[in-house]
């Protein structure tokens, strides 16, 4: 049985501004130890979407328009709050892009992480101050520095401590939304090869939101490729980069400027994402597309699935597949 | 071709209650006319403060900045003022850049009010639709106000307001580190187009190793202040001859799940740029480091033609 | 109004459509806007009653304000005196709508006065800081040590009374907690890129103080000033209490309150009318202040 599983969910923002539709039919599949990468860009709906799996959405103006979201089989949207809250930590956990806010600063590092693992398990205060020591040395802080406030730590280590507290209750499934996107290039190699190392420790499942294919690269194991709220190009790691299909996803892989390669000029992706209150009517992605047909402006494409596991929205496969 | 600036020893100090802090410390190069120098370097390396220190945002502690052939490090009042017409910023973030009470014609007119270059409204709204075309932004939000723009857009008005003197340098600090990749590109090759147009020279200030192999020609490669490795960019990447260098290329997250990873990973963090002790800035994360390195601050030279490093190892590390 | 998608080539096709619509000036967006908030036309609303009253009292009273009555003394509200009579049989809304000529100026001129001088001292300290700072706001801190009062109350003993000099008595007090708000103010806006921005495109530094940091410190200074007025109505009357301020006959609002302190309980309309004239003048003021500061950030553009 998949650990989590995400069927057709839709999510919308509604404001006296109009509709926001920020998360449209997204379908996701995530097995056992599995890290999987969520890639867009600002506005794809890919933190909405992780905060709609722990039922974080502010609402108003959030509303859960469709779907289910399976977690060992029970759909999180139906759990009462209470139950939500006990899931919330102890089996799903989240990092957030900044560490810098997501520690008390008047509060030492070492008490912080010993309150979690208190709130979440029923031991005595000498067993979770024990556990958070533990968790400290698996994440490479140094166990005395448990005594020191947060301003003492750099962002690197911050973000290591943020990771230790979301890890302190063994949960099954972590989110990490841009865990590394506030941080130096040299610190965030340390933090993804200690979150690599982690992962193969405790076979933590994960999502991993970025907008950094080389993140993806070398951290996931299945990519979902999404663009404006929809689920665009899904696969495994060696499909979508071997094989990137989405118009989209070819557009991102142009955008970035090449380590080995020259390339006199890039080629971006012309114009801007759509605005969620008016997306356009067909492909979401017709406006910018090169392959953009008169079809493409009238027809919603569904997902076609070009390989086992390998599904891309696109009409240019429909054809193909006929 | 002909050199625009040169920069000799420059340093800057800041002085902090725990002491002075050594943002730029003894760090020269030059810049040919037409070309870009990128300067890297992660967050805290004195990067920014190199760029504003060569506009005369700030005024350096010590050492010379000469362009185009004359001495400006300590010129003031009208001379300083005249100098801003050559010289312009594009600022990182194209939130806090932009004044949000002007309306985008208001923002790229403003250096052009305040050196009264045009007589007449007409001509100005004329000169704002001639630099608003020049960056890719449609006339129609002439009268919109930032808040309403995306960041790509807000990034061309920052780039049409740095235009509108016609300056001969560019100071890019980060302009593309707050867009997303797909806008990036975009605003990256509006950069290019303009340098071969307009004939603009470039200083470009990234943490993202990506951009600046793309954007420049040169790269100076910046540690706590101190500057380790300058070469001609190709080459840096393929033969990058600092460790720290070496370790910042590998620290990279490659797109592409084909290329082996090698990696060095560098441990530690980056030490303190107040009062630093006499010694080589990157010693305490260095996997060559020794006792030299720790007394003495390596000397800047060049190992290989156009290739200089600050390393006291670099050529037993290297085999030279 | 979001923009929207749209392909970089196919922005121009759309322009002249939209371009027709879009083309205002800055003064009618916030004129418009102030239009638009329905609070802030209540407050408008009341603060033009206010002043035409006051600078119509001839028109709108029957009796003098001076007049004395002994004869109709503490007169409850009816038909003639319709806010009844004070302890001297003088009629409470003539006195009240000509005290507001009194009240009304001062408060306005005094928080003129201390506003003025605290957006020059605080910007100056400010935007340039180190030394300039360090001693403009110790010499406000002294001032500040002084109680607002005591500082009133030594000020127009050294000035004598009148209109003017009571406001310029009570401006004093005032200037140092607008200084540091503004200079607070100026801090966090100075370190916008855009300040740096004008500076690197040759603005001199009163160009910059001027055109790009004072218009964004322009919230903070509505919402001081309206609050302003309110606590200076109540800062005249003080010093109208003790003989300082202005001198009766002449009447103001505080003064009239403050006279009719002993007979609370047996007399209300000395103490209710005087009491709304000041509470309506604040509630305007304030509705007044907050639609202005909401009209005048662009921001808010709908």
């Amino acid at each position: 049985m998949n650990l989590l599983e995400i069927k057709d969910l839709s999510i919308h923002y509604v404001t006296k501004e109009g509709t926001f539709k920020s998360v449209n039919h997204v379908n996701l599949e995530l097995e056992e130890g599995e890290t999987i990468g969520l890639v867009g860009e600002t506005g794809a709906g890919k933190t909405t979407t992780a905060l709609g799996i722990l039922r974080l959405l502010q609402s108003p103006p959030a509303k859960i328009v469709s779907g289910e979201i399976l977690f060992k089989g029970t759909d999180l949207l139906k759990v009462s709050e209470e139950e939500m809250q006990k899931i919330r930590g102890n089996d799903i956990a989240m990092i957030f892009q900044d560490p810098m806010t997501a520690l008390n600063p008047i509060m030492r590092v070492g008490d912080q992480i010993t309150e979690v693992i208190e709130l979440h398990n029923d031991c005595t205060h000498e067993e979770a101050r024990k556990r958070m020591r533990n968790m400290l040395e698996l994440v490479g802080i140094n166990v005395e520095r448990a005594r020191e406030f947060p301003h003492q730590f750099s962002g690197g280590m911050k973000q290591r401590v943020v990771i230790a507290m979301a890890l302190a209750c063994n949960p099954h499934l972590l989110i990490a939304d841009e865990p590394t996107t506030a941080l130096d290039v040299t610190i965030q190699a340390q933090v993804l090869e200690m979150m690599n190392e982690l992962k193969e420790k405790l076979g933590t499942s994960m999502i991993l939101i970025t907008h950094d294919l080389g993140i993806v690269a070398s951290n996931c194991d299945k990519v979902a490729i999404m663009y404006a709220g929809e689920i665009v190009e899904y696969g495994s790691l060696e499909q979508i980069f071997h094989h990137i299909s989405h118009p989209y996803t070819e557009g991102l892989f142009n955008s970035i400027p090449s380590l080995d390669k020259d390339v006199d000029r890039l080629k971006p992706i012309k114009g801007l994402m759509p605005d969620p209150s008016a997306l356009p009517e067909g492909c979401k992605f017709n406006p910018r597309c090169q392959y953009c047909t008169e079809k493409c402006r009238t027809t919603e494409p569904p997902l076609y699935e070009i390989q086992p596991g390998h599904l891309v929205r696109c009409l240019r496969y429909g054809e193909e597949g006929q | 071709m002909a050199e625009l600036l040169r920069v000799e020893h420059l340093k800057k100090y800041f002085p902090t209650p725990a002491g002075m802090l050594h943002a730029v410390d003894d760090v020269s190069f030059t810049v040919e006319t037409g070309t870009t120098l990128g300067v890297v370097g992660e967050s805290g390396c004195g990067k920014s403060t190199l760029g504003r220190t060569v506009l005369r945002l700030l005024n350096p502690t010590d050492g010379k900045i000469i362009f185009d052939g004359r001495d400006i490090t300590k010129i003031k009042g009208k001379e300083l003022q005249n100098l801003r017409r050559e010289m312009q910023i594009i600022f990182q973030d194209p939130f806090s850049s932009l004044n949000p009470r002007f309306s985008v014609s208001e923002l790229i007119s403003d250096p052009l009010r305040t050196f009264k270059l045009c007589r007449t409204a007409a001509d100005r709204k004329k000169r704002v639709y001639e630099l608003m075309d020049l960056v890719g932004l449609a006339r129609r939000f002439e009268n919109s106000y930032p808040h309403e723009l995306d960041g790509g857009r807000r990034q061309r008005i920052g780039i049409a307001r740095a235009l509108s003197l016609d300056p001969k340098f560019i100071v890019c600090d980060e302009p593309v580190s707050a867009l997303d990749v797909s806008i990036q590109a975009q605003i990256l090759n509006l950069l290019q187009d303009l340098q071969e147009s307009v004939g603009l020279t470039y200083i470009f200030v990234t943490h993202d190793m990506s951009v600046v192999r793309h954007i420049s020609d040169d790269i100076l490669v910046m540690y706590v202040g101190a500057m380790l490795e300058k070469s001609p960019s190709k080459e840096l990447f393929k033969k990058p001859l600092h460790p720290y260098t070496k370790g910042l290329l590998s620290a990279i997250p490659i797109p592409s799940i084909d290329v082996p990873k090698t990696k060095v990973v560098l441990q530690g963090e980056l030490s303190s740029p107040i009062e630093p002790k006499k010694q080589c800035r990157f010693c305490p994360r260095c996997p060559y480091a020794d006792e030299r390195c720790q007394n003495e601050v390596p000397a800047y030279e060049e190992v290989l033609p156009n290739h200089f490093v600050a390393c006291h190892k670099v050529r037993e590390i290297n085999g030279l | 109004m979001i923009i929207t998608m749209l392909t970089g080539g196919g922005e121009e096709q759309i322009e002249s459509l939209e371009n027709a619509a879009r083309r205002h000036t800055q003064a009618g967006d916030v004129f418009r806007r102030l239009l638009n908030n329905k609070l802030g036309m209540i407050g408008l609303c009341i603060v033009i009653v206010l002043l035409f009253l006051t600078i119509f009292s001839g028109v709108v009273t029957k009796f003098p304000y001076e007049e004395q009555d002994f004869g109709n003394r503490f007169q409850f509200p009816d038909p003639v005196h319709i806010m009844g009579t004070d302890n001297f049989g003088r009629d409470i809304w003539s006195r009240l709508v000509y005290g507001g000529r009194i009240s009304l100026l001062v408060a306005v001129i005094s928080v003129a006065i201390s506003l003025t001088c605290g957006v020059i001292l605080g910007s100056v300290a400010g935007y340039f800081g180190g030394k300039v700072d360090i001693t403009i706001m110790r010499i406000l801190d002294i001032l500040m040590a002084i109680p607002g009062l005591l500082m009133a109350i030594a000020v127009s003993a050294m000035l004598g009374s009148g209109p003017v000099k009571t406001a310029m008595a009570i401006s004093i007090s005032g200037i140092p907690a607008s200084a540091r708000l503004i200079r607070s103010t100026v801090m966090s806006i100075k370190s916008n890129e855009y300040v740096e921005a004008a500076v690197a495109t040759g603005s001199t530094n009163r160009r910059v103080i001027f055109r790009h940091i004072l218009p964004n410190v322009i919230a903070p200074i509505i919402v001081n000033s309206t609050l302003g007025i309110g606590g200076n109505i109540m800062a005249i009357s003080g010093l109208s209490f003790i003989g300082l301020g202005v001198q009766p006959p002449t009447p103001e609002w505080g003064s009239i309150l403050s006279s009719g302190r002993p007979y609370l309980r047996d007399f209300w309309p000395m103490i209710v009318f005087p009491s709304l004239f000041i509470m309506l003048t604040l509630f305007a003021f304030n509705l007044l202040g907050d639609a202005l500061r909401d009209a005048l950030d662009p921001k808010l553009k709908k």
